[in-house]
């Protein structure tokens, strides 16, 4: 009934108002109960999502105590640019993002491939039971557990260390190691985790290719290489690319739990920069242009990456 | 299988070195854990020299448990951190739930901009400080509802809900219709009970989401009563603030929680913060996988 009016509209505005004013009529009539029932998250995306967009105006803005701000364009960007602290930051983040790629997202794939040739169902399942745990822990949980684990005293890593003859080294509070910590807790929470992807991947997998590779006298390894890998490359290749679409996001809240007055600088990347400047310092203006260049960068990054990986795989962010 | 008959020894042993591979990672992702549990339960008195690499408690004690369970500050932070995920959980539940069935009516007019709308939430983050001049703004800074209604309704736990209406069945619909049920009875009475299983996915994810919050927590809460479990956690272990679990006078005096070494407090308050995702671990590993794996496979 809503496709009364999609004919072309008679000449005679007059006339041609009536159809399209019932089309409205017939359309409020039947979904207005629809729109009821979104109106609650309607309403959060607005406020929640949309309202900030208009705070953020505030990095074009000299921010004064007595309101209205004043416009000052493009100032604080300038500042921003000028400062030698802001490029040491944007280079800790494009080296920890960097270290992230090339060691962390390897291991879930790893995983999963070992996992695929568990033949026994039981104990496959309960080798995935325990490594997808940390997924689940926050970040204040998971560093608290690494702080314990590196601990120069007790901490088991450091325990070995010695029983092996090396000396004991504080992990944590040394800028040589803390971005080794951020990798390696980073394994911890979702090398488990992430292989499910993979995995998935690899069952849905045609089961036929199997066999006429083993009727070739293929191995174990062959197998994998030839059959199990090539079956899962677009999965690898949309989690890469939206893994590069997320470059400029360090992650804050591992950071955040694990930074300390010695590490500080090593690991020191935008989103603390822009949570220290602005929370700590009240640097408002210079921490919201801050922010608001990391957000651009990122949305060209993850659409980016979005269009590439539609593009090659036909598998989109969203 | 037939297969596993005619192996070789040498298969044999690059089977062994598969399975071992992965038990090193089960033990690399356990033994911090396990640790810190045994850690909490020994005798105070062997806690000092307690290994980092035991899984064992050293003698038994709940001292720890039970001091900390008493602990005003522990109990306050678990009862903030109950209600307040909770409240998040039904609220986002729903809300994600009714937003979900309307975007997955194909006819329903404004359909793409709604969705372009919330896309565009996900692509482009404005920030932190945004954020917080906006609950300044509205007047919710220092109120747990600032903490509550973050993330409320996540973009993507959307999207999966929509994905999944979209293929509910026709007929269902069209015979509720029938039968002269609103567009409002259907849902409640038709459409969300039919998706019970994916609705208890989506509440399991907020849930997580939610009990892991603190960083919002953190810069919008400056009472120090209305923190979360994670934010009095926090304070305790990373910002190695002994005082606010053990108490100035007992510091001073060498009393009461003093007397209990650190490293088994903070164990301890580890453990109580993960107790409830443990709990409902089962649950997760259920609804969790089987999600994932099927939001895999439609890709």
């Amino acid at each position: 009934m809503a496709r009364m009016g999609t004919s072309s509209a008679p000449a005679a505005s007059s006339v041609g108002n009536v159809p399209k004013f019932r089309r409205l009529q017939n359309g409020a009539r039947r979904w207005w109960p629809y729109y009821v029932m979104m109106a609650p998250g309607l309403l959060f995306f607005v406020v929640w999502h949309y309202f900030p967009i208009w705070e953020a105006k505030m990095a074009f803005e000299q921010v004064r105590i007595i309101p209205p701000n004043i416009w000052v364009g493009l100032k604080h960007f300038q500042t921003l640019f000028a400062s030698p602290v802001f490029y040491s930051v944007l280079v800790n983040t494009l080296i920890i993002s960097a270290m992230k790629i090339v060691f962390v997202f390897p291991v879930p794939i790893l995983v999963a491939l070992l996992l695929n040739e568990i033949r026994s169902g039981k104990l496959r399942g309960a080798i995935q039971s325990a490594i997808y745990l940390p997924h689940f822990l926050s970040w204040v949980v998971i560093a608290g557990v690494f702080i314990a684990l590196l601990s120069p005293t007790d901490g088991a890593v450091n325990q070995i260390q010695q029983a092996l003859g090396f000396e004991p080294i504080s992990y944590m509070t040394n800028t040589g190691t803390i971005r080794w910590v951020l990798v390696v807790s980073e394994i911890w929470r979702s090398a488990g985790w992430d292989s499910l992807l993979y995995l998935a991947a690899i069952f849905a997998i045609d089961q036929q290719l199997y066999e006429a590779a083993e009727m070739d006298g293929a191995n174990r390894w062959q197998k994998i290489w030839h059959v199990t890998i090539p079956g899962i490359v677009p999965t690898i290749a949309t989690l890469f690319i939206l893994n590069m679409g997320m470059f400029l996001s360090a992650d804050l809240n591992q950071v955040i739990n694990m930074q300390n007055d010695v590490n500080a600088s090593t690991i020191d990347i935008l989103d603390t920069y822009v949570y220290r400047m602005g929370l700590s310092t009240g640097e408002y203006a210079l921490a919201t242009a801050a922010g608001l260049f990391k957000a651009v960068i990122g949305m060209i990054l993850v659409v980016a990456s979005h269009l590439v990986s539609k593009r090659l795989t036909g598998k989109g962010v969203w | 299988m037939a297969h596993a008959a005619r192996r070789t020894p040498f298969e044999r042993l690059e089977y062994a070195l598969i399975v071992s591979s992965l038990l090193l990672l089960v033990v690399f992702t356990l033994q911090p854990l396990l640790n810190l549990l045994a850690l909490s339960f020994s005798d105070p008195a062997k806690v000092p020299g307690f290994s980092g690499l035991s899984i064992i408690p050293d003698g038994f004690s709940l001292d720890v448990w039970t001091l900390l369970l008493q602990h005003p500050n522990v109990q306050r932070g678990l009862f903030n951190s109950i209600w307040m995920t909770a409240t998040s959980v039904a609220i986002g539940v729903v809300g994600t739930a009714l937003m979900a069935w309307g975007l997955s009516r194909p006819e329903l007019p404004g359909r793409r901009i709604i969705f372009l709308m919330v896309l565009v939430t996900i692509v482009f983050e404005p920030g932190i400080i945004p954020d917080y001049f906006l609950m300044k703004r509205l007047g919710l800074l220092n109120s747990p509802w600032s903490v509550i209604l973050y993330k409320a309704i996540s973009a993507w736990y959307l999207i999966i809900l929509v994905r999944f209406f979209e293929e509910m069945p026709k007929e269902l619909l069209e015979a509720a219709e029938l039968d002269g049920a609103n567009p409002f009875q259907t849902v409640f009475l038709v459409v969300l009970p039919l998706a019970r299983p994916a609705l208890a996915t989506i509440a399991l994810f907020y849930f997580v989401l939610h009990w892991n919050e603190f960083f919002r927590s953190m810069i919008y809460l400056n009472d120090q009563t209305k923190w979360p479990l994670q934010v009095v956690l926090r304070q305790f272990v990373i910002e190695g603030d002994k005082i606010a679990i053990v108490g100035a006078t007992n510091a001073n005096n060498n009393i009461g929680l003093a007397q209990i070494n650190i490293r088994a407090l903070k164990a301890g308050m580890i453990f109580i913060t993960i107790l409830p995702v443990l709990a409902i671990y089962p649950l997760i590993l259920k609804y969790f996988t089987k999600g994932t794996m099927t939001g895999a496979l439609k890709g």
